[in-house]
């Protein structure tokens, strides 16, 4: 054992002490919280808290299913579309979907589905009715919840359908089964297991969430216990209080993450994935899986329609004068550049010392050593859907108090460090997969050569992994643009980001040009996307059309 | 990547040579709107530093609640030396930590619509909370609360929460100022009309410009900034004769301040003629003394209600209980 960890030291300590900073700053975060509330709000909970933490789940859980069977549907009608014209354009736009600003989604969807959006003019016009004001309760929560989340499953999905390999698809067609008995016996056996990783990332963001649900919840009986935490801290001032709540969402999503844990990685089938899936579809089936495509991609767009739209009434080149409107723009854009530098390598080196455990010819294939160190990253991984983001805003506030030094620095570090943790959960649940496929396809080659990591890296990691690399800086690019809510205590004049700038338009009559700002955000986050999916030559869709 | 790092650095550069200038730096927290570039912020340090020569810097928090508890968290290392913008409702709450020092500010000659004295906030502007509406969308429109409640189902509003902002805090006292013990009742009957209750007033005043509502809970002088800024008429109040809930706002020195000197100056500042001129067309709200100047020609056409107003030392006590009988009337 202790040879193994020396042979496979530079692959494997770079990640285990990322994971144990990570893990060890979420320590001190609590431990000052601790320190400075004197205790935390002794348990059980008060009615009241039980009531919105039941409701908090209840929404979590149908929206994580409602994402995953429509996710399902989508991803099952793409695998089976490999030739749908752009094809490729529609897989990156669903990819967008989690880093869209969630606030300007919201507000989207208003535009099309609101008391007074398109769809009820549409009513009006051709039969003088209207469907009211029907988003606004438990439906809008989940509507959108579920247009920021099904396309996030259906990306997961994707790639594990297309994970299955070809040889299986010949087999089943030459034995005749239709597409359900194929469904039910080769693909939800492959996909199976992708499922609950997927639903619990999709479960933990939607428990979390706070601007859409008040937004969209209409009425106090569906608020969510971020909006008891926000209580506590803001208007009371009850740290105990708000350490309690931090606490529960801490213990689920710690309980989450162990159920996670125990199950097996998917990843039984890696021999050829199928690209093209053998598998001509019967006519009715094939226009089927067209309609859905085409039908969501119209849905998935119009709110971002909506968008663009109320944005071209703004004044965009008078905008781009302003010199506040140029300072946010200019610091959420290296921000975004050092947050996904950061995301990227620290993506790397958890991966990296993650595929150590569970695969043959490394350290731990099974067993309970293997198992803790895969919890272990996993855990450093998920820190931003473990812990709000109130709460480590204030964390964050009161080490920068304690530490001294300037608050402009702090701010900034503060926000590097919450994009960090947000784009990582995401990184990880794509590179961790990406990366254990390499190496159960390189090791044995990989080993018995003798590479230096060096050389491995550079003949068998990097070729195989830089789509997805290409992928997660895309992602984290977006994400930390879009992000807001960890920079409310560090606020001063020399910190200012587009979406702070943005709400400040919002909160000051200045609609219009806040149309505009979002406007240039939306375009910014679209043009980084396919920016880095399609500007590397072996990305995108050439590389999907091979 | 490198021009990332010059921009953190700048940034750091530019806050330690803020420090560095010998000229005393009063440093005022208060909420976004009021430091933004387009806010009064601007006029204010520019008059203010001429006057006494000194560095005026203003730190924003999302709400004046938000910049309170900053000052708490930050103890006893807190910059700050004012607190500018809560409001008579939230005022005790920050008179609690005792962390505020009483001012000698003369407030005996300003022109406010509902007395207000007090040994620690100084008033600096006020308006009135109102339901704002486009009178070319909605026709019909409600002249008192009650009315309100017993309009067609159809007719919506969008209002704040109290627990996260001070229009919607406003509205309960309001209800609770007019209804008393059937404030419950009030509520429970208002609820059908309610299209949804949002965090802040952004969301909630721009989903009514949306057209999602026919009236949003704002301010009387909320019409004001459409005629001036935007040459709109279209945007009106829903004028109630028994008296709207006034918002007086207010600003206080730090015991712990390094500048008391000079915070009081401050405090005597902000009910000066000078602030009183620019705080109408940059915070959308009247001013606390007359000036020679008036009022902007926008002002003039505004309805001016009777101000219905809570003493502070009540909200402080109840406010908790009548949130909790808030949540429990609407929440069925």
């Amino acid at each position: 054992m202790l040879k193994l960890l020396w042979r496979f030291r530079t692959t494997l300590w770079p990640g285990l002490i990322v994971a144990i900073l990570l893990l060890g700053f979420a320590g001190v975060l609590f431990g000052t919280l601790y320190y400075e509330a004197g205790g935390i709000a002794p348990f059980p909970v008060s009615d009241r808290i039980l009531s919105l933490l039941k409701f908090t789940l209840f929404q979590a859980i149908l929206s994580t299913l409602l994402s995953l069977l429509l996710g399902l549907l989508l991803a099952w009608s793409l695998a089976h579309q490999p030739r749908f014209c752009c094809r490729g354009m529609v897989v990156a736009l669903f990819g967008s979907s989690l880093v869209l600003p969630s606030l300007i989604v919201a507000f989207g969807i208003i535009t099309v589905l609101g008391n007074h959006g398109w769809l009820n003019q549409l009513a009006d016009l051709l039969t003088g009715h209207t469907f009211g004001s029907y988003v606004y309760g438990l439906s809008g929560i989940l509507i959108a919840h579920v247009y920021l989340n099904a396309s996030f499953a259906s990306l997961g999905l994707l790639r594990a359908f297309e994970s299955i390999p070809i040889e299986k698809y010949r087999l089943s067609t030459s034995l005749g089964l239709s597409s359900w008995q194929r469904f039910r016996t080769l693909e939800w056996v492959a996909i199976r297991s992708t499922l609950p990783r997927i639903g619990i990332t999709i479960f933990l963001l939607c428990f979390s969430s706070f601007a859409i649900v008040l937004l969209l919840g209409g009425s106090p009986v569906y608020n969510t216990l971020e909006v008891a935490l926000y209580e506590a801290v803001r208007i009371d001032f009850d740290l105990p209080a708000a350490l309690q709540i931090a606490t529960i969402q801490l213990m689920i999503s710690i309980a989450l993450l162990l159920i996670a844990s125990g199950m097996p990685q998917g990843l039984n089938n890696l021999k050829q994935p199928s690209r093209f899936i053998p598998w001509p579809e019967k006519r009715q089936v094939a226009l089927f899986q067209r309609s859905v495509i085409l039908l969501l991609s119209a849905i998935y767009l119009l709110p971002l329609i909506a968008v663009v739209l109320d944005g071209l009434h703004a004044d965009i080149p008078h905008l781009f004068s302003r010199p506040l409107f140029l300072r946010s723009l200019g610091m959420s854009l290296g921000i975004a550049s050092v947050s996904t530098v950061l995301t990227v390598i620290l993506a790397l080196m958890l991966a990296d010392a993650r595929r150590h455990f569970g695969l043959p010819l490394r350290i731990a294939e099974r067993g309970t050593i293997g198992r803790l160190f895969g919890l272990l990253i996993a855990f450093s991984g998920n820190l931003y859907l473990a812990i709000p983001s109130l709460i480590l805003g204030l964390g964050f506030f009161l080490i920068a108090r304690d530490m001294g030094g300037s608050m402009t620095s702090w701010g900034i570090t503060a926000i590097l460090t919450a994009n960090l943790l947000m784009s990582l959960p995401f990184a990880l649940a794509i590179m961790i997969p990406a990366m254990a496929k390499t190496a159960r396809r390189y090791d044995k080659l990989v080993f018995s050569l003798g590479l230096s990591p060096l050389q491995r890296w550079r003949y068998a990691d990097w070729p195989y992994l830089r789509r997805s690399i290409s992928y997660i800086a895309a992602l984290s690019f977006s994400l930390s643009l879009g992000d807001l809510g960890v920079i409310a205590l560090f606020g001063n004049q020399e910190i200012t980001t587009l979406p702070w700038y943005l709400y400040q338009l919002m909160g000051s009559y200045r609609t219009t040009d806040a149309a505009g700002v979002a406007l240039v955000l939306l375009v910014l986050v679209f043009g980084v996307f396919f920016a880095v999916q399609y500007g590397d030559p072996a990305t995108g869709e050439s590389h999907a059309a091979r | 990547m490198k021009k990332t790092l010059t921009l953190i650095a700048a940034a750091l550069l530019a806050s330690m040579t803020l420090h560095a200038a010998d000229k005393p730096t009063l440093t005022v927290y208060t909420y976004d709107s009021f430091a933004a570039d387009w806010g009064p912020a601007p006029k204010v340090k520019a008059a203010f530093e001429k006057a006494n020569n000194c560095t005026l810097r203003f730190v924003p928090s999302s709400s004046a609640i938000g910049s309170l508890r900053k000052i708490q968290l930050e103890g006893d290392k807190t910059q700050a030396d004012v607190l500018l913008g809560l409001d008579t409702s939230t005022a005790d709450m920050a008179k609690a930590t005792g962390l505020f020092a009483k001012h000698h500010t003369d407030t005996s000659k300003l022109t406010l619509p509902a007395p207000y004295k007090d040994d620690t906030f100084v008033p600096y502007d006020y308006s009135y909370f109102a339901f704002v509406y486009d009178s070319n969308k909605t026709h019909k429109v409600p002249t008192s609360l009650e009315e309100l409640a017993s309009m067609p189902e159809s007719f919506k509003i969008v209002i704040e929460d109290p627990r996260s902002s001070t229009p919607g805090l406003g509205l309960l006292l309001w209800v609770k100022a007019q209804y008393g013990d059937k404030a419950a009742d009030y509520w429970k009957r208002l609820a059908p009309h309610i299209l949804t209750i949002t965090k802040g007033w952004s969301e909630a005043y721009n989903l009514f410009l949306k057209g999602e509502a026919d009236m949003a809970l704002s301010y009387t002088t909320s019409p004001a900034y459409h005629i001036i800024a935007e040459k709109k008429l279209q945007y009106k109040t829903a004028n109630f004769a028994k008296g709207h809930y006034g918002q007086i706002e207010l600003a206080a020195a730090l015991k712990s301040s390094k500048h008391p000197k000079l915070a009081q100056k401050f405090l005597d500042f902000i009910t000066s003629e000078t602030f009183a001129d620019i705080i109408p067309t940059t915070n959308w709200t009247y001013p606390v003394r007359q000036t020679a100047k008036g009022l902007p020609e926008g002002f003039k056409s505004l309805y001016v209600p009777k101000m219905i107003l809570m003493d502070g030392a009540t909200v402080q006590k109840n406010r908790k209980a009548w949130i909790d009988e808030w949540l429990g009337a609407i929440a069925k």
